[in-house]
């Protein structure tokens, strides 16, 4: 088959079909069967079609077209036994990558802007289809389970009415599945977009699905403080991005990622990335020559042509106050803007207040959301827009992620909330992943988001299934479950195991395993290119130890040990069939995602996408002494090596801790708290972020809010009264006049009218003869008027 | 001593037939000799018309006036011709008040009429009159014969003829005789049965 | 000016037109019969024609432009028209007559104002 013409096809149903499923339910909904229950079948339906098609795709039409890079995947055991590939490395041509780019439908053309609706397709994208559609489709399974209490009237004991009853209201499983169908439409058309202005359509729609699903307990004001504070620091984020989209497009535009020929003249125009990594420059990193011109703008008013020898002069000016140091700088700011949609998308430090609070929404939704795809966005977005990242804009994506990996793992240690527990997990890989594109490790940031997409989810929807049995978020009163929810507590210990990375060195590992490692390797080879950013491999390292000892902790709190509360452990029982199945299947995606399988993996495909030009070695411009090392050198012995027993040691090390704490229980952790109060409470605090923010922005705010208020109430509303009052008087005056002066003159009149009618009336005799006279009479007198009075002339007279 | 011009002395004999007989209409009180004097003068005006060379038009005056017209006048006369309606007498003042309202116009008319020169008699009248009625009854089918060889094109204004307004009087006839027939008819009288309640 | 040597023109025959619709006119306006009303009617409208065909009349006034034809053509219509009012005045007549049994004009005054 064709791919280039089949591809967009199958992704293009693929993606729709969510769409129309949530059409369907919008609006027949209420009257799916009882209670909605058929809009489930209608949701799950449309979800699996596309992961079908997204699948079938994959094997049949991708794989077969486009060979897998010929290099075996690194981390296996086999090739990295030899570890002298360090020849084959340097000399690896830039390889173009298949892609396969081109528009939907054009939405309308402003001058040079088109605003269309495209696809770039490439192996990403095709794995990133698979992975979503799978895992939504779990999710839409578990959720018949999960949600089966909104098929009937609710009773919200978290909501307690002024009368002391707690709510009750009408079940909502159809609008459940709803923002669900709607939520995989808009992250498959994220997924799928050919350009940044379709990418952030998409990338609100999801904002405002993770809006409406936090929001879905909506009588819940927690619930609604939650959506509303992801919607709001959203929205910080999104600036930047909507900065970054101004700079790219005054500069370089066009918004397509990939060469579309838009105006059908045969010769593809260059997209974003061509224009950055030219071919002829051998895609490595050079201004492009839109930024050189946005730069220069002032000579070319003054009459300086824009020829291509004075832009290559113009660029070379890099000294201070140059042409081409200002639009390297253009160029800076242009991907940190981008990266601030991300920051904000993917919660990382300073936006990532909102993720733990967005736990109030149903935990499918925070296993979904919250965990696999929507916040994995950013770190998409992170990784499609990679080549466009100079050196300098990636160290700052990999200091900040490097500072949220940090700090969401400290968090997660002292949470008892199991799904704030989560949360901050997530958080903290979502900072290893931003820290691995920081330093240079595209395929490893992308493989974590894979990785992590699977036994994330498989995390969240196991601790779905312990809240469902014990009906609390609370893990101090949780213990022992493993008793009676078995298949719950072991694919858990294996979604533990994968996010620690557990595996064999050099021989067998689950998923997270290979990812971590690639990352650690990654680090380690940035750590040895700029010895002063070594921290960031230091702190990657120690974040691996904290991972594991909080997942451990979590999980032996949760299902080790004694029953804590004997009331609810009692009442545990293991969710329903349909929920574990999912966590069964889940569980294994979280151990072989890794693998690579006779050529075949998450890896590979990865490999393929690679954009063109980020193996070369790249060096900072203005940050003289930067240096992002190849990727492929992190897979050399004395990276890889080192890495991978660092990997392994610190994920035993946390699971040793956990153990030693919460599973055997040698040391009190309430004796340690006690010890370092300070330290304890100030994790307990969430290193007071919230406050912090309170006080810096809310409060101010408030405070303005609260002046402008009194300011509108006292002075404006005054005005405004006195104005009204003004108005009545010179109504009464006009009343006055109305009533006494028009009405009487118009009366007076009409009294005239019917006096002379009446007067007239005497002539209307009804007698027919008497009519002929006054005709006579009349024409006599009109004859005799107009003969003497008028001096008519009459003919021939 | 002139010849006697024999056109005009019938002229004013049917002139003084004409008027002399419509005056006795208005001063008769009788109203079937009113209908006999009518008759008489409606076809002494159809010589005046002979006289003006309108031979056709006289012809339809005797016709349709004398012979169609007042004959159903005088139906009417005779279908109300009882006593006190056969003599209906006008008060005097209304008389004197007629006179003066019909002397006035009469005043007026005559002035306007002996006033211009172009109406005054020619000096020689023709001796032989064209006759019409083909010219007429083209003119009434759409053909205007007397204005085809015309020159002058103010003069050749009315060329279509009057088809289309004699159309119209036919349908106009038509209409008229079955709106007479309808107000003429017999009254229905509603006559309430057993089971009706009188209207 | 002697009629009887002179040849007459058109103001003769308005002259007779005049008269005759004088006297129709007054006939409407002093008969109280409803038929003697229609009699002057007729009267006026034949004082009319007169002069319509007066005036249409070549004859009269040999190589002047007068209304010609149209003259004698309007007064067919007007003849046609006559015949149809009489029609329908007779027949409101009757009408008449038959709910007041009367042909009195003056009892006819149920309009007046």
């Amino acid at each position: 088959m064709d791919p280039v013409s089949t591809l967009p096809t199958l992704f293009g149903l693929a993606w729709l079909l969510p769409l129309v499923s949530f059409a369907l339910i919008v609006l027949f909904g209420p009257r799916m069967g009882k209670a909605g229950i058929k809009a489930g079948y209608v949701a799950t339906g449309a979800i699996l079609a596309s992961f079908v098609l997204s699948a079938f795709a994959l094997f049949f039409v991708w794989l077969p077209n486009y060979d897998l890079p010929a290099e075996a995947h690194p981390a296996t055991a086999e090739s990295s036994a030899g570890g002298a590939h360090a020849g084959e490395v340097e000399h690896a041509a830039p390889r173009e990558k298949p892609a396969i780019t081109g528009d939907w439908y054009t939405l309308g053309q402003f001058g040079s802007l088109r605003i269309t609706i495209g696809y770039y397709i490439d192996s990403l994208t095709v794995l990133m289809f698979v992975m979503v559609t799978f895992i939504s489709t779990c999710i839409h399974f578990y959720s018949f389970g999960y949600m089966h209490e909104e098929l009937e009237e609710v009773t919200d004991h978290e909501v307690t009415l002024p009368g002391g009853d707690h709510l009750r209201r009408r079940g909502r499983f159809h609008r459940f599945f709803q923002y669900l169908s709607l939520f995989c439409f808009s992250m498959l058309g994220l997924v799928i977009a050919g350009n940044v202005a379709m990418m952030f359509v998409f990338w609100e729609l999801v904002g405002i699905c993770s809006y409406f699903l936090i929001g879905f307990y909506i009588e819940r004001r927690s619930a609604c403080l939650a959506a509303n504070k992801a919607f709001i620091v959203n929205r910080v984020g999104d600036f930047g991005m909507i900065v970054g989209m101004m700079i790219i497009f005054a500069t370089l535009g066009t918004f397509a990622f990939g060469d579309v020929d838009a105006d059908g003249d045969g010769t593809p125009e260059p997209g974003i990335f061509s224009q950055v990594r030219t071919p002829a420059n051998h895609h490595a990193l050079v201004v492009p020559d839109g930024m050189v011109k946005a730069a220069a703008v002032d000579k070319i008013a003054k009459g300086a042509e824009p020829t291509p020898e004075n832009i290559q002069a113009w660029r070379e000016q890099m000294e201070p106050g140059g042409i081409g140091r200002y639009a390297y700088w253009l160029w800076i700011v242009a991907g940190l803007g981008i990266f601030c949609g991300c920051v904000g998308k993917s919660a990382q430090f300073p936006l990532h207040v909102w993720l733990p609070d967005a736990m109030e929404g149903p935990t499918p939704v925070s296993a979904l959301v919250h965990s696999a795809t929507m916040v994995a966005a950013g770190v998409y977005l992170v990784g499609r827009f990679f080549p466009f990242f100079t050196p300098e804009v990636l160290v700052v994506i990999a200091i900040i992620g490097c500072i949220t990996l940090f700090i969401a793992a400290t968090i997660a240690i002292t949470a008892t909330d199991i799904k704030r527990v989560l949360a901050y997990s997530t958080v903290s890989q979502l900072g290893y992943m931003m820290l691995a594109l920081g330093v240079g490790g595209w395929s490893a940031g992308m493989f974590h988001l894979i990785t992590h997409a699977f036994f994330k989810s498989l995390l969240f929807m196991c601790s779905g299934s312990v809240i469902h049995a014990v009906h609390t978020n609370d893990m101090t009163k949780m213990g022992g479950l493993r008793h009676k929810m078995p298949w719950t507590a072991y694919t858990m210990l294996v979604g533990c195991l994968a996010i620690m990375g557990a595996g064999v060195p050099f021989a067998i590992g689950l998923s997270g395993h290979y990812s971590k490692d690639a990352i650690l390797a990654q680090a380690l080879s940035f750590k040895d290119a700029n010895p002063r950013l070594g921290f960031l491999f230091y702190v990657a390292a120690g974040g691996a130890a904290i991972t594991a000892f909080y997942m451990f902790r979590l999980w032996f709190m949760t299902f080790a040990g004694e029953p804590r509360d004997h009331h609810r452990y009692e009442h545990a029982h293991e969710s329903p069939k349909v929920m574990y199945y999912p966590l069964v299947i889940l569980a294994v995606m979280a151990i072989v995602t890794g693998w690579s399988i006779f050529g075949f993996g998450v890896q590979p495909l990865l490999e393929q996408a690679r954009p063109a030009g980020i193996l070369a070695e790249a060096q900072g411009v203005l940050w003289t002494g930067l240096v992002h090392p190849d990727e492929h050198l992190s897979h050399l012995e004395e990276f890889h090596v080192s890495s991978t027993w660092v990997a392994t040691m610190t994920g035993l090390v946390g699971l040793f801790l956990a153990v030693v704490f919460y599973g055997v229980r040698m040391l009190d952790p309430a004796e340690v708290c006690n010890q370092f109060k300070p330290i304890y409470n100030f994790l307990m605090g969430k290193w007071y972020f919230d406050e912090l923010y309170n006080i810096v922005f809310v409060q101010p705010l408030l405070f303005v809010a609260r002046r402008v208020a009194e300011f509108d109430r006292q002075v404006i509303d005054g005005i405004i009264d006195g104005m009204a009052l003004v108005t009545m008087i010179v109504a009464y005056v006009e009343d006055f006049i109305d009533r006494y002066f028009v009405d009487g003159f118009v009366n007076v009149f009409a009294d005239w009218t019917y006096g002379i009618a009446v007067w007239f009336r005497g002539a209307e005799t009804g007698r027919v003869r008497q009519y002929v006279m006054f005709i006579v009479v009349g024409t006599v007198v009109m004859f005799l008027l107009i003969t003497f009075y008028l001096n008519y002339t009459f003919a021939g007279s | 001593m002139e010849p006697i011009n024999w056109h005009s002395v019938f002229f004013l004999l049917f002139a003084l037939v004409a008027c002399g007989f419509a005056l006795a209409v208005l001063m008769t009180s009788n109203i079937v000799r009113m209908a006999f004097y009518l008759v008489l003068s409606l076809a002494a005006t159809s010589g005046l018309f002979f006289l003006a060379g309108a031979d056709f038009v006289g012809a339809m005056q005797i016709m349709i006036y004398v012979g169609g017209t007042l004959v159903l006048l005088i139906f009417g006369v005779m279908l109300t011709a009882k006593g006190p309606f056969i003599t209906m007498r006008t008060k005097a003042g209304e008389w004197i008040l007629g006179a003066i309202v019909g002397g006035s116009l009469l005043a007026v008319l005559l002035s306007a009429a002996t006033s211009v020169r172009a109406w005054q008699p020619a000096a020689q009248l023709p001796r032989v009159a064209q006759p019409t009625a083909t010219r007429l009854g083209m003119g009434l089918l759409g053909v205007r014969v007397d204005k085809l060889a015309e020159q002058d094109p103010t003069r050749r204004a009315g060329m279509s003829g009057y088809l289309l307004p004699f159309e119209i009087v036919s349908v106009h006839l038509l209409v008229v005789l079955i709106g007479s027939a309808y107000l003429a008819r017999p009254k229905k009288r509603a006559v309430a049965g057993p089971g009706e309640t009188a209207r | 000016m002697n009629l009887l040597t002179q040849p007459v023109g058109v103001s003769h025959y308005l002259i007779v037109g005049a008269i005759l619709f004088v006297t129709g006119a007054v006939c409407m306006a002093t008969k109280r019969n409803a038929l003697g009303v229609l009699m002057g009617i007729e009267l006026v409208l034949n004082g009319a024609n007169v002069n319509f065909v007066a005036f249409g009349s070549d004859y009269l006034r040999p190589g002047v432009i007068g209304l010609g034809l149209d003259g004698q053509l309007i007064a067919l219509f007007v003849i046609v028209l006559a015949a149809a009012e009489a029609a329908v005045a007779l027949a409101i007549t009757l009408n008449f007559y038959n709910n007041h049994s009367t042909v009195d004009v003056d009892r006819a005054d149920e309009l007046k104002g």
